[in-house]
């Protein structure tokens, strides 16, 4: 049945009249962007106003000791990558909450020991070195049917938890100690926001790479902040850019004329974007 | 904005300091404090430069670690409104001021647009606190005074039982700072909350307190301002060198 869901919306995207559309794995990638790009919009409007890009950026580059992880046990990394980049942003927030160091330095510790257990791993066992190389620039064409159901889960869990808590996050983002003494619970919301970064961040890795996943998510954001005027606003278009950055990406890496990484299109696409939104940039009222 | 009459606490005190201190390896910040907020009044904590004034504050929200006790009327925390005495937060955030109280009450997300009901309520609050023409301007962009002011709307959109504002005159001018005591006491006597202020501009607390607590990381005196607030008492809080006449004539001064 749920293999089904994945086939049918497939098929909706083969509707659209385009040659390419015909190929299987173009529907599956277009697919796969679809569901990860919106999450990763408006994660990407939080991070940004968290500052916490340099936290997506570690849990990103845990994806290599995650691959790593599930060869040695033997385990499809499928699972391994997931579950290591949860267990590493919780444990980020946990290290955080507990200790007087400021964020920047519990994220840089936790980054290095992720990536050092990975290369340490992966320098064990050449045979992972080929595999864990794919992730570096993440390949959204072999994207499998599994990787989409797990993504389209992921997607209801975000959309509800968004639904719930957009704005408590806001108050928070603000400052944490009005957001508590206004009888908000700070940090069951951070825990839960870390934990679904972690996730919407290790799925992006896959459509896009370590190197570019942190772009994914801060360049809608970043060009969508340089030109709103308010909060909602801000969401709104960077969901637009993330989305026409994707697709469009995605189509114009498959161009004669062009062939190219996928990736690396879709974020210069979103760069493209940041560069128009510096232009016209809303000028600050003093 | 109007207010549920639920502050039908019948208790003399809304708030009750045992024994509470505060400190870490060795260095006390604040030594067995006993004190009272009166139900109803207006508390004003005042004290020197480093006296605890914050800290205590901050126990009371249950931000820091204390020892003691720290009671409440009806043995429940109240419904607290908070003015920051400077809001730490990322000015490039482009928030605007209507937003950002909406994000207080509002469940559905702000992108979705603010609740019809939600935004007469914040407009007729900001209008009370007189910063209405503000309403769309981004968070960012406000002034110290102005963000106070905002702030303190926000804190009143709470409808609080305590009122907390750690120093409200600190980012505005002696002006502004007198039409924001006037318009807290009008908001006090208007829906019945307990407020409690701090404050170092004696001027201020002469005027409006109707209980202080003169703290210098012990409690030196609380009562009357008016009663306790004695050149003695003040030298002892203060040192000797305040030069301020405040006990007699509270024109005086700035």
């Amino acid at each position: 049945m749920e293999n089904n869901l994945v086939a049918f919306l497939c098929d909706l995207l083969g509707k659209i009249p385009l040659e390419i559309m015909q190929y299987e794995f173009m529907r599956m990638a277009l697919l796969g962007l679809l569901i990860i790009t919106p999450m990763a919009a408006i994660c990407g409007t939080q991070v940004v106003n968290f500052n916490m890009s340099f936290f997506s950026d570690a849990i990103g580059h845990s994806a290599f000791a995650g691959v790593a992880v599930g060869l040695v046990m033997a385990i499809s990394p499928e699972y391994t990558m997931p579950a290591l980049a949860l267990l590493v942003g919780l444990a980020i927030m946990a290290v955080k909450h507990r200790s007087g160091l400021s964020s920047d330095t519990v994220i840089g510790v936790m980054f290095s020991a992720v990536v050092a257990a990975g290369l340490a791993i992966v320098s064990r066992y050449p045979d992972a070195m080929k595999n864990s190389q794919m992730f570096l620039y993440g390949d959204i064409l072999t994207i499998s049917e599994k990787d989409i159901l797990l993504m389209l889960g992921l997607a209801v869990v975000f959309t509800v938890f968004q639904l719930f808590a957009f704005n408590k996050m806001i108050c928070i983002e603000l400052n944490p100690q009005l957001a508590k003494a206004h009888r908000i619970k700070v940090g069951i919301y951070q825990y839960f926001f870390a934990a679904l970064l972690s996730l919407v961040v290790i799925f992006a890795v896959k459509a896009i790479g370590v190197l570019l996943v942190t772009a994914m998510l801060i360049t809608p954001a970043a060009a969508a902040r340089n030109l709103a005027s308010s909060y909602g606003k801000m969401v709104w278009i960077s969901l637009i850019i993330g989305i026409v950055s994707s697709v469009a990406g995605l189509f114009l890496s498959f161009q004669e004329w062009m062939q190219t990484s996928t990736g690396a299109t879709i974020v210069l696409c979103s760069c493209m974007f940041f560069i128009i939104s510096l232009i016209f940039r809303k000028k600050k009222r003093a | 904005m109007k207010l549920p009459p639920n502050h039908d606490c019948k208790c003399v005190n809304a708030v009750t300091f045992k024994g509470v201190s505060v400190g870490s390896n060795d260095v006390n910040i604040l030594q067995n404090i006993n004190a009272v907020i009166p139900h109803a009044g207006c508390t004003a904590i005042v004290g020197p430069n480093g006296a605890g004034k914050t800290t205590l504050v901050l126990a009371l929200l249950n931000e820091i670690d204390y020892t003691g006790t720290i009671e409440f009327c009806s043995n429940r925390r109240p419904r607290i409104g908070y003015v920051p005495q400077q809001l730490a937060f990322d000015r490039g955030m482009p928030l605007t001021v209507t937003e950002f109280i909406a994000a207080f009450h509002q469940k559905r997300p702000l992108c979705f647009g603010i609740q019809k009901e939600l935004k007469q309520k914040i407009h007729d609050l900001l209008g009370e606190t007189g910063c209405l023409h503000l309403a769309q301007r981004p968070l960012g962009a406000l002034s110290g005074g102005e963000l106070q002011r905002v702030m303190l709307a926000g804190a009143l959109s709470q409808d609080p039982e305590l009122l907390i504002l750690d120093e409200p005159a600190s980012g505005i001018d002696f002006k502004g700072g007198e039409v924001c005591c006037e318009l807290l006491e009008r908001f006090r006597k208007a829906h019945g909350f307990t407020q409690l202020m701090v404050s170092h501009d004696l001027n201020t607390v002469m005027a409006h307190a109707t209980h202080v607590i003169c703290l210098n990381r012990t409690v030196i005196t609380q009562g009357d301002p008016k009663a306790v607030l004695t050149q003695e008492v003040l030298a002892r809080a203060f040192g000797p060198h305040i030069g301020c006449s405040c006990g007699k004539d509270h024109n005086h001064g700035k």
